[in-house]
């Protein structure tokens, strides 16, 4: 098992964000968390990358005790995560700033340079560009590229793919394939149902925080509680205005 | 021919043209005391000299790691301090300050950086004038430093080691070795991963902490660096001018400047607090000797038309401008 949580649970005051989640990754797995807006996923993701403390609970990798470990010592200890808005170093060149993560395991500027070099080869990106002149498509990939650099056994995807055009989705789960066929562990945060469909295995459902279902994406979507998350529950007598939908999600 | 000559030259030229531009800079610094002789030109001279070490000193803190300290006279007055009161105390020289001074900078920067460290942005930069302002007031009541009358240095020199010369030429030499010991050093952490981490976190910290960047520990060590270089800066005002009180080690002023120095040029650059410098010390010194002693309050009145310029149409610095105006082909060339 590459990593554990146990019975995670995150309260901002009387709010449980999180309540009792657990999930078992494997090594070499791809698996998708999912829910409505508001569902805690995020806030378990993290959790899970060491941006927030649980309230309780226990994060395990690769056999070491990591729930209160920094999220600089989790990027030493191969767990490497992307944002939902991606925090581009703006003055730096796309390579410079793939060079930030390069330098983790290297600390000479020529191998970290020559290991970024690959890296933004492989995310399909211009090494010269300068990082605020990316749109977002090119900022969530730099993101990812950033990230691969520090050389993750964990790869942990929050909305990465979310916002791009289709062609620019197709590139990006290309993108999240290889990488995967890199031998890199992925859990996946996505609102894009295609997405989870394509790339994952098995899929965790968020609801108020609670795992409300988990297993294969085909099985989770047809799933009573998870409709019922996303749709809300059917009345026996309709209403004459259609039930509120749970936000975008 | 020219397709074989343009990878050769874009391969050789940045490096031969970045080592021709710190040789010119560096000449035309040299010979300046030499073509300009007349003392007021020197005084501006060694004036600009030590403006430009105490910005370049900022700037790797504020610059670089973009943590905007605005009470860097902590570490100024500290250095300046130290040698005089070895001085006062034993008669000791003060080359012995100078060392002692940046131990206490040190020090002090971890002891600062530890609390303030935790707060970001405009949070940062009010502790730092906090503190420095609280200091400024200790020094001002503090008789075993001279309260708010100050320490003397050495009015004649006993030898070489007294730092106290007659005319200005050597302190414009000892000062420029000091200026480019601090750019090579500044050169060195811009090419290294430290430097590369500052930079990270300048833009964000949450970003730099995710790619495993220990954040505390580099900005730490961005400060005491800092610190160290900018009592230096301290030490060097003493050992020309032969007094200090806690206005002129301390003062608010003293943190101002450097951070309009380095911000007018550009922070967060190597060659910005240079040129910050050799704009805003020929023009301070030519509004305080047109306006006499009534002029130092318009020193105030500049730095704040300064800050409100640059802030409002460049935040970036005048090299910035340049860097954005002149076009990339020919720019590149010159690319350190």
């Amino acid at each position: 098992m590459l990593l554990e949580a146990q019975n995670v649970s995150k309260a901002f005051g009387s709010f449980r964000a999180v309540a009792g989640a657990d999930l078992a990754v494997e090594e070499g797995e791809i698996i998708g968390l999912i829910g409505p807006n508001g569902a805690g996923k995020s806030t378990f993701f993290n959790c899970i990358a060491g941006d927030t403390l649980p309230t309780t609970g226990r994060i395990i990798f690769d056999g070491q005790d990591v729930t209160r470990a920094s999220p600089e010592a989790h990027a030493r200890a191969g767990i490497g995560r992307t944002f939902q808005v991606p925090a581009t170093f703006q003055d730096m060149t796309v390579l410079d700033n793939v060079m930030v993560g390069a330098f983790l395991r290297h600390s000479h500027r020529n191998d970290a340079r020559d290991h970024a070099r690959q890296i933004v080869e492989l995310t399909g990106l211009r090494p010269d560009q300068p990082g605020r002149s990316l749109g977002t498509p090119g900022r969530k990939r730099l993101g990812i590229a950033r990230v691969l650099a520090t050389g993750p056994r964990l790869l942990l995807l929050d909305e990465s793919l979310a916002g791009l055009t289709p062609t620019e989705l197709q590139e990006a789960i290309a993108l999240v394939r290889r990488i995967h066929a890199m031998g890199i562990t992925i859990v996946i945060v996505e609102h894009i149902m295609e997405v989870i469909m394509t790339l994952t295995k098995r899929v965790l459902v968020f609801n108020q925080g609670h795992v409300i279902a988990s297993g294969t994406p085909e099985a989770v979507v047809r799933d009573e509680a998870v409709i019922e998350a996303y749709l809300g529950r059917a009345h026996r007598r309709p209403p004459p205005v259609p039930p509120p939908q749970a936000g975008e999600g | 021919m020219k397709r074989i000559l343009s990878p050769l030259g874009r391969l050789i030229l940045p490096h031969l043209r970045g080592r021709i531009g710190w040789a010119l800079l560096a000449a035309g610094l040299l010979l300046y005391p030499l073509v300009f002789t007349g003392a007021f030109y020197r005084d501006v001279g060694v004036t600009f000299l030590l403006a430009a070490i105490s910005a370049s000193a900022w700037n790797i803190v504020g610059g670089y790691a973009g943590q905007v300290s605005v009470g860097h006279s902590m570490f100024f007055g500290l250095g300046a301090y130290t040698p005089l009161l070895f001085y006062s105390l034993w008669g000791w020289s003060p080359m012995a300050g100078i060392p002692a001074g940046i131990a206490l900078s040190i020090a002090l920067a971890v002891v600062i950086g530890m609390p303030t460290f935790r707060l970001t942005g405009h949070y940062f930069s009010m502790a730092t004038i906090a503190v420095a302002e609280l200091i400024r007031i200790f020094t001002s009541t503090w008789t075993f430093v001279g309260a708010a009358i100050g320490l003397q240095g050495p009015a004649t020199a006993r030898g070489w080691w007294d730092l106290t010369f007659r005319g200005e030429l050597p302190y414009y030499y000892i000062f420029l070795a000091v200026l480019g010991v601090v750019l090579f050093t500044t050169a060195a952490i811009e090419r290294r991963r430290f430097g590369f981490y500052l930079r990270a976190i300048k833009s964000s910290e949450r970003a730099a902490r995710s790619l495993g960047v220990p954040v505390r520990r580099t900005k730490m060590q961005a400060l005491a660096l800092s610190a160290a270089f900018t009592s230096v800066a301290g030490s060097l005002y003493v050992t020309k001018t032969g007094f200090i009180d806690p206005d002129s080690g301390f003062g608010i002023l003293i943190s101002v400047q450097m951070v309009i120095v380095a911000a007018l040029g550009g922070a967060g650059l190597l060659f910005g607090p240079l040129l910050g410098a050799a704009i805003l010390i020929p023009l301070q010194t030519a509004t305080n000797s047109w306006f006499g002693g009534g002029g130092s309050g318009l020193t105030y009145i500049l730095y704040g038309g300064i800050i409100v310029v640059i802030a409002r149409f460049e935040p970036g610095g005048l090299l910035e401008l340049w860097h954005r105006v002149v076009p990339e082909r020919w720019r590149r060339a010159y690319a350190a």
